[in-house]
């Protein structure tokens, strides 16, 4: 419906919530990243089927919600029956009628599908009694996984557009920045600049136009809290883009979405329509005579195109490469004219903020950090998914409370934050704090908030090989100690990882990260010597044994080890298949025959023998 | 007008202006291979880079290309420290990796105590130092005949679809202002070869000599509104026929 | 190869014609052509009035796009951190193995197109494969041939 006044905005809120009442019971069906990868559209499919057949009184379709990222990636497929909070996993197809019959027809909970706690070995029936959701603290990503994704009437049942009312209302565009400086806001990108301060150097420029841009990019491997926000409560993306733009006096905004993400540019693109037809994006906003309109500009595949000014040249149909800032883009950004450019998940605080009030968001975090992080907790974790914590908690908290420490209960080895920018951090700093200015000291970063956590069978000489090889593939080649000097580094570590290296070498790629971190043009190359600096520092003696013994203590690097079968070999024969260069012999029920000759260390046979028998060395 | 120490003797500046146009009027070398005074800086090969600090700064630094860096009241500069020096030598260092054929990258690494790579020499390397010149000036000449194609390592300068470029007009303007010389062009009697392209030349009608490209001299024409048959006569042959008007001016002039 | 440019000036009409357009404009012919061919790249410069010059430097520089065709079916190996420690590229290499080819090519029939790409933000699944959109989590070394018969 067109709201013409903010009134309008109340009234229709109340009437949603007085139908919401009528509603006995909603299935939320997780559809995030995670989820949909594993089969979620198949199950919305047959709960509409089966649905539509039974005809069970008092429910209708309109109570089984696609939702976004509900953050237990790793029981998904995940299903809500609300309001009982009744948690169910790993669902498949076969369960849906079962749940519908059960659950929802009648009041029973299905115990096989209970999330079943490995440390009291109880099943848990409601999520927020979970360990992994109750450590939380879900501020910005409190929609995701109980609204409907592009559903309006669901984001405004939740308080959503009221910030924007109130801005447009009863805020002056000064006072709405004074709130979200006092509120300490800090871009949740990864630099972690004041977010407040950003939008006010931007107002302060004289010029007839100021832009409001979203980076959406998300472009560090690892990372999904932005495609999660995106997909899953695109509105919050908009009126936090709104009143920034109402703040700096813009009246165009763009959302740059990276190219690998399709679903959050539907489900974008499904929002700025249907908020258009409420009034709330456009002409005359809620008939006030601020006017504001988005466009989405998507990413081609370029992870350089993360950087400020290489993404306003995006925009612009150039190529993403990056500029000097000497001359901020606050001041002279996309056109050259004057620019705020904020992270998906810094603007998805922002109607949060002016709602609630900035004393309120303060008194969350530490002090200089306040508020909340997103982080995308992956890797060699048992429990992965998205999760919410306040600014301070520590990596132990993180990694052991929420996460439920490491898979098969292998020693932890390192967590990695901040991507190609970061760097990894030790067990002897799971105490750490996770903020902003703590991972700095400590050497890496916050990054946009992936968070990797790895074992002792993962190799830091690898890990920032890797990181090194991902940044030559994406480094846009415009400054000689980016282009030159990763890939000369990454040549290095190439040499450390076969055993060719020497002691020099170290000294070699420590000086010359240095003269990469002060000599490159953006950001990419400035931090791109992260990773290897924080795994020489923390590591060194992992480096020491390549370079030294010849030896790779995780068994990763191929040159280094070499696979052998045991005496524990059933000859079950399930290894001779998958090698791709049939290395391995064997008659059924003899022991099998590795020929190391024609070994590549694919580890296909490790991947698939049940009986241990692959001793990798 | 803004003071600012640069080495530690105080300068006047224009506020605004470039650190590296300071620098040069103030007649202290730094290099600047990817600078060029008829486009707008670039920031590519990081060789101007200088060490600055601000008194309230506490002694804090940072490092940034003078051709791009606007100066400002108190700043402290300082173009030769250890740290700048080292950054120098490191990117000439990394030049000579990838260019070791180039004349004038090892003259330049020399110049800086430079004179063997260490590190990998990397097997496809060109002369190209993409250092962005020849693609910038085509642009400011109008033509955008060439660009720079593909990203990171493998980047480098060509022509549309790597085939004879359909804007190109045979100016020379690339070639000419390429610092190590890698773009090739031959002249061959009435002809001149560039990017694949060749085109015809204007012979100048007094002398004889070839002069530019016909499409050159077309383009010229078009846009600066002169007569074709202008650039059917070559500079020189027109200095001469100016003089000699000069001079009739002043022979009357004195006559009178 | 000559193409059928009918579909063309359906994509230029869906944006206003200026540069601003061009990334958008190449991902559709992208999307529809399953490439970029010769002409389209022509076309696209007269219609949006950008030197050619400066189309074919974008449609170099993106990854998402190619100049020549790609296979019937793309898979593309996720090598992202996470899906890296899992063990992607033991993935990829098996997948090259079997293919034939390596990864950023296309077969000559064809029929398969193997690429990387960073990141598609489904880590909990790593590591993770899509081909021709569909997703396939937890994908282990001796998936590989599974993949390569998946519709």
């Amino acid at each position: 419906m067109y709201l013409d006044n903010p009134q309008q905005l109340i009234d229709w809120h109340d009437k949603i919530i007085a139908k919401q009442k009528k509603i006995k019971k909603k299935i939320l069906v997780c559809c995030g990243p995670g989820c949909l990868a594993n089969g979620a559209q198949d199950i919305i499919e047959r709960f509409k089927t089966v649905l539509k057949e039974k005809k069970i009184s008092g429910f209708t379709v309109d109570a089984l919600k696609e939702t976004g990222c509900h953050g237990f990636c790793e029981q998904g497929p995940l299903v809500v029956i609300e309001p009982k909070g009744l948690y169910y996993t790993k669902v498949k197809v076969k369960d849906v009628e079962d749940i519908i019959e059960q659950s929802i027809k009648n009041d029973k909970t299905i115990d096989r599908l209970l999330y079943n706690d490995p440390q009291t070995d109880k099943k848990i029936e409601k999520y927020q009694d979970i360990n992994f959701y109750s450590h939380q603290k879900k501020i910005v990503l409190n929609n995701l996984g109980n609204i409907n994704q592009c559903n309006i009437e669901d984001y405004i049942a939740n308080d959503g557009y009221q910030a924007l009312s109130k801005a447009l209302t009863s805020m002056s565009p000064q006072r709405v920045i004074d709130t979200v400086t006092k509120s300490g806001l800090r871009g949740r990108g990864g630099a972690g600049f004041p977010t407040g301060r950003k939008w006010a150097t931007c107002r302060n420029v004289e010029s007839d136009v100021h832009y409001v841009i979203c980076n959406g990019d998300e472009g560090d491997p690892g990372a999904f809290m932005d495609r999660a926000l995106m997909e899953g409560d695109p509105f919050s993306v908009l009126e936090g883009m709104t009143i920034a733009a109402f703040a700096v006096g813009a009246k165009q905004g763009y959302i740059y979405v990276r190219e690998e993400y399709p679903l959050a540019v539907v489900n974008l693109q499904k929002a700025i329509e249907i908020a258009h037809e409420n009034g709330l994006l456009g002409d005359n906003i809620l008939g006030t005579d601020f006017s504001f309109n988005i466009k989405i500009s998507r990413g081609a595949g370029a992870f350089v195109c993360g950087e400020s000014s290489a993404l306003m040249k995006s925009v612009a149909g150039e190529v993403g490469e990056p500029r000097a800032k000497y001359i901020r883009s606050v001041i002279k950004g996309l056109y050259d004219k004057p620019t705020v450019l904020n992270n998906v998940e810094t603007f998805a605080n922002v109607p949060i903020i002016i709602r609630k009030g900035a004393s309120w968001y303060n008194k969350i975090g530490t002090p200089k950090n306040s508020g909340t992080k997103a982080f995308s907790l992956v890797g060699k974790v048992r429990n992965t998914g998205l999760i919410e914590v306040a600014m301070g908690t520590t990596l132990r908290e993180i990694i052991y409370d929420i996460g439920g420490g490491i898979i098969d209960g292998r020693p932890f080895k390192a967590v990695q934050t901040g991507g190609p920018s970061g760097g990894c951090l030790p067990a002897s700093k799971l105490d750490l704090p996770v903020d902003f200015d703590s991972l700095k000291e400590a050497g890496s970063m916050m990054g946009s908030g992936g968070m990797i956590v790895m074992d002792d069978r993962t190799c830091m000489v690898d890990v920032a090989k890797y990181f090194l090889g991902f940044l030559v593939n994406e480094s846009c080649g415009k400054c000689v100690p980016c282009r030159e000097g990763l890939y000369q580094l990454h040549a290095l570590t190439v040499k450390v990882s076969e055993g060719k290296a020497e002691e020099a070498d170290l000294e070699k790629m420590e000086k010359l990260s240095e003269m990469v971190i002060i000599g490159s043009l953006c950001g990419l190359g400035k931090s791109g010597p992260n990773p290897l600096l924080s795994t020489i520092k923390y590591f060194r003696d992992e480096y020491m044994a390549h370079i030294r013994d010849k030896r790779c203590p995780a068994g990763v690097c191929r040159a280094l080890i070499t696979y052998k079968i045991t005496d524990a070999c059933t000859g079950c024969m399930a290894c001779i298949a998958p090698c791709p260069t049939h290395a391995i012999t064997g008659k059924k029920n003899e022991r099998h025959v590795l020929d190391q000759k024609l070994c590549t260390k694919c580890g296909a046979c490790f991947a698939v023998c049940r009986y241990d028998a692959i001793l990798v060395s | 007008m803004v003071n600012l120490t640069i080495n530690g003797r105080i300068v006047q500046a224009k506020e605004g202006e470039m650190l590296l146009t300071v620098l040069r009027r103030e007649k202290i070398d730094v290099p600047a291979l990817c600078h060029h005074d008829a486009v707008e800086p670039f920031g590519a090969c990081r060789l101007c880079t200088v060490e600055i600090t601000k008194e309230d700064w506490n002694g804090h630094s940072n490092y940034v290309t003078s051709c791009l860096y606007p100066v400002e009241e108190g700043l402290i500069v300082s173009t030769h420290s250890p740290k700048v020096n080292e950054l120098r030598k490191t990117i000439l260092d990394l030049f000579l990796a990838r260019h070791p054929n180039s004349p004038e990258v090892r003259q330049l690494a020399a110049d800086y105590g430079v004179l063997k790579t260490s590190y990998e020499t990397v097997v496809d390397g060109n002369n190209c130092i993409l250092c962005g010149i020849c693609t910038r000036i085509c642009d400011a000449m109008g033509f955008h005949a060439i660009s720079t194609v593909g990203r990171g390592h493998g980047k480098e300068v060509a022509p549309p679809l790597h085939q004879v470029p359909p804007d190109c007009v045979g100016c020379l303007a690339c070639a000419k202002n390429c610092p190590t010389h890698y773009i090739e062009y031959i002249f061959d009697n009435n002809y001149l070869t560039i990017w694949d392209k060749k085109f015809e030349l204007m012979t100048c009608s007094r002398c004889g000599k070839k002069t530019i490209t016909k499409e050159f001299a077309e383009y010229l024409s078009k846009n600066r509104d002169i007569p074709i048959s202008y650039f059917e006569i070559c500079d020189e042959c027109h200095r001469k026929e100016l003089a000699a008007t000069m001079g009739q001016i002043t022979s009357w002039e004195r006559e009178a | 190869m000559k193409q059928n440019l009918d579909k063309l000036s359906d994509i230029f009409n869906r944006y206003p014609k200026n540069q601003e357009s061009l990334i958008a404009v190449l991902q559709d012919i992208q999307k529809e052509y399953h490439y970029l061919p010769e002409e389209t790249l022509q076309e696209t410069a007269k219609t949006l009035n950008v030197p050619l010059s400066k189309v074919f430097s974008a449609s170099t520089f993106y990854n998402a796009f190619s100049h020549y065709p790609r296979g019937e079916k793309v898979i593309r190996v996720c090598v992202g951190t996470t899906c890296h420690i899992r063990g992607a590229h033991l993935v990829q290499e098996q997948l090259e193995n079997l293919l034939n080819i390596k990864a950023g090519s296309t077969t000559k029939d064809l029929k398969y197109t193997l690429e990387t790409v960073s990141c598609v933000g489904a880590c909990s699944q790593a590591p993770v494969v899509i081909v021709n959109n569909k997703y396939y989590g937890h994908v282990k070394v001796s998936d590989a041939k599974k993949l390569l018969r998946s519709k």
